[in-house]
């Protein structure tokens, strides 16, 4: 190779061109074993990505394929009867649910993770309360949803209602907004905490203008993904809000509340086609809603991150998180 | 005058509330107060150190108002921990203790009525690396100065303005107050974030060697800009580049190994050291003790 010859393209140049004719005896054979281990690890990550794309796509087309051609728009402002009707009660109660959620698991998932990451030291307190926070998102929903009934609904006679199952589905996710929280303050550069304080900001203050400023985009996510789930989930639900085919009234105790996985997952065997066909438009409806979510969030992380560092390297070029340290 | 005298007149100029903080006065006598240019800063038998390791000790020293002090001395001499004490900012570091008195105006920093906020906002930092926060440009500069509540919400865009131009950053960010302060260079961001130290009217400004990851122009406007505060305010730079500390300070101090070898005039202790320490490390030796 003449002196001074700069690779060009990565692969070939390191591979062949720069180390084997000049390398000597060897060096071929170690070129060509390099280029091998390389295709390999590249095709196993191809394949892991497969992996984890196919199986969406495939949830996609059945779900659009069965849903789409009987597809009746009335399903979005009619009550479900007994024996077909729409889903406009399910709908309103889901979205009723995420709100329920979003309010009471945000707050107490913001409120342990602000705790975790800025107040707690590293003690047995801070260890228990992490501890049993990955313990409460390890418990399974179901059985989530039978102590919620035992509890609320039975014990505490507040039937079926929207807030046993607001109860149950926020204990749930609380975890995961607490856990994101958590580390997305803990990923905020002490550079902006130290540049607050220099100015003579109390803690607080750093915190809420600086800090939690620049640790929107993880809390979001926590947040969507508790959302997401509180959209998704169906057995605490079953044990605590039931179902009904009115519209929620807003009562918060007493009152069964209908949702999407409900039909979802009590429609699909029904004898009758009608009622049949709105167990696949609850599933389309369900993940046109945590699409909608994961787009809002996208949102809520493209403005908060307006002023960071990465929005400002990244400027006029879609480089993903290439080159941002 | 002798140095209580000197001390009881700066008691007597402090302001009301300040003036409670005399008992804490009562203790050790200052050792070294120079006749001369007033005092605005100054340490008394300093000893601190993280848990069980000490890293600076009988450290005793004066700033006088108005003028430049540089710290030098070679990596891990404890240059950047000591002036980091002088505005508290190592409080919350864990482990960190310190015995001794640090001094502003007379008064201990660490006094029980001495509010930390407000040491801080007259005592500023500027960091190594610039830290500007993930706001617009405008923000930043008065992030402080919304933070103490000391201008009317009117009166932020001037001061805004009013500090960019200070630093000589107005003509290059004037049509883009609210765009991002990631989008300047560092030099810049170094600029913005001296303008937002300076817009709460810091009395002493402490920058913790504010160039070292500047490329020579911007590190010539940073130093062109430290020497137009003084001597209406008083700078403490931390610096590895002698060089820097000749050209731009009125007094150096010299650390090795955790004490105060030398200090003095800065021309006087660059061209007569009296110390062998100094004379070796002026001299470019990275490791002034070795040959002891």
């Amino acid at each position: 190779m003449a002196a001074g010859t700069v690779p060009v393209s990565g692969r070939e140049g390191w591979g062949g061109d720069r180390f084997g004719p000049s390398g000597g005896t060897g060096s071929a054979a170690i070129a060509r074993r390099r280029r091998l281990a390389d295709r390999a690890l590249w095709s196993a990550c191809g394949l892991a990505l497969a992996l984890v794309v196919a199986p969406v796509v495939w949830v996609l087309v059945e779900v659009v394929e069965k849903a789409v051609p009987g597809w009746r728009w009335s399903v979005l402002w009619t009550r479900s009867t007994g024996a077909g009707g729409g889903l406009s009660n399910a709908i309103v109660g889901t979205f009723a649910i995420m709100l329920g959620v979003g309010v009471l698991a945000g707050v107490v998932g913001l409120g342990a993770g602000i705790y975790l990451s800025e107040i707690a030291r590293p003690n047995w307190r801070s260890a228990v309360l992490r501890g049993a926070s990955e313990v409460l998102s390890g418990v399974p929903s179901i059985v989530l949803g039978y102590v919620g009934y035992e509890a609320l609904v039975v014990g505490l006679h507040w039937g079926f209602s929207l807030l046993a199952g607001l109860i149950v589905l926020s204990v749930l996710v609380v975890p995961y907004v607490a856990k994101s929280t958590e580390l997305a303050l803990g990923q905020v550069p002490l550079a902006y905490r130290e540049g607050g304080e220099a100015l003579g900001m109390a803690r607080t203050r750093v915190l809420r203008t600086v800090v939690l400023r620049s640790a929107v985009p993880g809390i979001a996510t926590g947040i969507i993904i508790a959302l997401a789930i509180s959209v998704g989930e169906t057995a605490p639900l079953i044990y605590t809000a039931f179902w009904s085919n009115g519209y929620p009234t807003g009562a918060l105790l007493h009152q069964p509340v209908g949702y999407l996985t409900y039909a979802t997952w009590s429609f699909y065997d029904d004898p009758s086609t009608a009622v049949r066909a709105l167990a696949f438009d609850a599933s389309l409806l369900i993940i046109v809603v945590v699409l909608a979510l994961i787009g809002i969030s996208r949102l809520v992380v493209r403005r908060a991150q307006r002023y960071s560092p990465e929005r400002a390297q990244g400027a006029g070029h879609r480089r993903g998180q290439v080159g941002v340290d | 005058m002798g140095p209580a005298d000197y001390r009881e007149e700066r008691l007597a100029t402090m302001t009301e509330d300040a003036r409670s903080a005399r008992a804490s006065l009562a203790g050790p006598a200052p050792t070294a107060a120079p006749v001369g240019p007033r005092v605005v800063m100054s340490a008394k038998d300093v000893r601190l150190g993280f848990g069980r390791t000490t890293v600076m000790e009988d450290i005793t020293v004066d700033m006088p108002a108005g003028s430049i002090t540089a710290l030098v001395g070679p990596s891990g001499s404890g240059k950047t921990t000591f002036l980091r004490s002088l505005n508290r900012m190592n409080d919350r570091v864990r482990g960190y203790w310190r015995e001794g008195l640090i001094l502003l105006d007379g008064q201990d920093v660490h006094g029980r009525d001495v509010d930390p906020l407000v040491l801080r906002r007259r005592v500023g930092m500027v960091f190594q690396r610039p830290n500007p926060f993930p706001m617009s440009i405008a923000d930043n500069v008065v992030a402080g100065v919304r933070a103490h509540r000391l201008a009317k919400r009117s009166q932020l865009r001037d001061i805004a303005e009013t500090k960019l131009a200070e630093v000589g950053l107005w003509s290059a960010v004037a049509d883009r107050m609210h765009d991002s302060p990631f989008r300047l260079s560092g030099g810049q961001q170094q600029l913005l974030c001296l303008a937002r130290a300076l817009a709460v009217e810091p009395e002493v400004l402490l920058l913790d060697e504010p160039t070292s990851s500047l490329d020579p122009r911007s590190t010539e406007a940073v130093e062109e800009l430290v020497r137009r505060l003084t001597p209406a305010r008083t700078a403490v730079i931390v610096t590895h580049d002698l060089a820097q500390a000749r050209r731009l300070s009125d007094y150096t101090i010299f650390f090795y190994q955790g004490r105060l070898v030398e200090v003095g005039p800065t021309a006087e202790l660059f061209e007569r050291p009296r110390r062998a320490e100094t004379a070796r490390y002026l001299g470019g030796e990275v490791d002034p003790g070795a040959e002891r």
